[in-house]
């Protein structure tokens, strides 16, 4: 198996540029990530360790706590320098956590999508009750909780099941775009969403 | 200690959708591990967060792999979800051309009672034991796990030791309940330390409201609930109690993590 920081290092090779919102440029002192709507600022805070990348991967601009790391509301005002791919490997796994292992994953052909319903199946304790979302109110779920504005801007590999897509999104939902963009994945369904499905079955209000 | 290159440890803990700080003691002992060299590669998973149980797999490159839950207790998580999840079948798997060896949760670790004197030391410097009523918190009910078992057994362990007045396990929403820690008591001196593998609510806020230290519960935890550690010690009820962080948060459990490791290899040699 091809060690991750290398394909790493060959996907930048090749120009890879982009993963979610964080843009990567070469430096003089190495890689040089920053949140896309950022580029061209020169007031951004200087950050130079991968550690740092947790911290800011943590909280939004507002300060709220953001527990799914791909929602489209990562932080501005930062810039990371860091000096070579093993660290920028690091700094992505804490930014979107899984995504390079599971592109790498996918491109080896070992990545397999599991439909909503099967991930709901094997749900046990409190989200067994999950097992009882109507296909429709999957697709509304879904369509609040997953689309990119808003929601996440992950890709979704997976079907409600083997008959029935979802079909409360877009397309671009579904597409993964040019090489230049590093992928993010959805191939099963998070738990943020099965919790979601629990407010839903039980008649909760979405937040709180 | 043991070096295993060409091994990868993952740490599996509960995560929070609503707490920040809930993975930070996961990530500290992942960290710490990470600099010792003792691994090719070091990981984390959660349940509630991302690297999530279904992805972290693919993100190891090794094809040995430790799994150990930094969890208080053998439980609903440790037996029925972690399993399940990353799709284990025993102490051993070979999941997807991997060996997955799963390794017992770190608050089964008999150096827990060391971890938790300490932090009882720690917390209440220059204050005599003897003179000393040590509890140590559990949730109770509520949750589907042994986290109350666990907290009765360290009870009993520090108590043979003879060192404090008094060591009382408590719960949070089972009798003996912790919000009557005055009546449970009689030292002059009172220390708890919460039995939690990360700080966040409970420790933040319930457990002090309970106490009597904080006022009602301003809602989600946040950061700034670590105020709560910092006003140490507390005089109420006629009591000098003392209130420590929970006690996952201890350095010491990143060797408790590899002595899991090592446990498991000996049990399976
Ligand atoms: S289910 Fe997938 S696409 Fe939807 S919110 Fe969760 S991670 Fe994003």
């Amino acid at each position: 198996m091809m060690d991750t920081n290398a394909a790493l290092a060959d996907w930048l090779d090749k120009g890879g540029r982009q993963i979610g919102q964080i843009t990567i440029a070469k430096s003089a002192d190495g890689w040089e990530l920053r949140h896309i709507d950022d580029v061209g600022r020169e007031d951004l805070c200087l950050y130079t360790i991968t550690a740092d990348a947790r911290q800011l991967a943590n909280l939004d601009d507002a300060g709220a706590y953001r527990a799914l790391k791909t929602a489209p509301n990562l932080r501005h005002g930062w810039r990371l320098v860091l000096p070579d791919v093993a660290t920028v490997h690091s700094a992505l796994d804490a930014f979107y956590p899984a995504m390079i292992g599971v592109q790498l994953a996918r491109e080896r052909g070992e990545l397999t999508p599991v439909n909503l319903r099967d991930t709901l199946a094997r749900q046990t304790g409190m989200y067994r009750v999950t097992q009882k979302l109507t296909d429709e109110q999957a697709q509304s779920l879904i369509a609040d909780s997953c689309r990119c504005d808003g929601g996440c801007l992950k890709i979704i590999l997976w079907r409600i099941s083997e008959e029935l897509p979802v079909n409360s999104l877009p397309a671009e939902k579904f597409t993964v775009r040019g090489q230049n963009e590093w992928p993010l994945l959805c191939h099963e369904a998070c738990n943020i969403l099965v919790a979601g499905a629990r407010k839903v079955v039980k008649g909760e209000p979405k937040e709180g | 200690m043991f070096s295993k290159p060409d091994s990868a440890l993952v740490i599996v803990g509960h995560g929070s959708t609503l707490n920040p700080d809930s993975s930070g003691p996961t990530w500290g002992h992942a960290d710490a591990i990470a600099q010792l060299g003792a691994f090719g590669e070091v990981h984390c998973a959660f349940w509630k967060e991302e690297p999530s149980l279904r992805q972290v797999l693919h993100c190891v490159n090794k094809r040995e792999i430790y799994v150990v839950p930094n969890f208080i207790s053998e439980g609903y998580f440790t037996q029925t979800v972690i399993p399940r999840e990353l799709g284990l079948d025993g102490p051993q798997t070979n999941v997807a051309g991997r060996t997955v060896k799963y390794c017992a949760p770190v608050g089964s670790h008999e150096r827990m009672t060391d971890l938790l004197l300490k932090r009882a030391a720690a917390v209440a410097p220059g204050v005599s034991p003897k003179e000393t009523s040590l509890f140590i918190v559990g949730h109770g009910t509520g949750l589907n796990d042994n986290s109350a078992v666990a907290a009765k057994r360290e009870v009993e362990r520090i108590r043979a030791l003879g060192i404090f007045g008094e060591v009382i396990a408590a719960y949070m929403e089972e009798a003996p309940f912790i919000a009557k820690w005055d009546e449970l008591s009689t030292q002059p001196n009172v220390v708890v330390v919460p039995f939690f593998i990360a700080d966040g609510l409970h420790s933040y806020e319930d457990i002090p409201v309970l106490l009597g230290i904080a006022s009602t519960s301003p809602g989600a935890a946040s950061a700034t609930g670590a105020g709560v550690f910092a006003q140490n010690p507390y005089r109420l009820r006629g009591r000098t109690l003392f209130y420590a962080n929970s006690i996952g948060t201890e350095e010491g459990f990143a060797e408790v993590i590899l002595d899991q490791v090592a446990a498991f290899d000996a049990a399976a040699a």
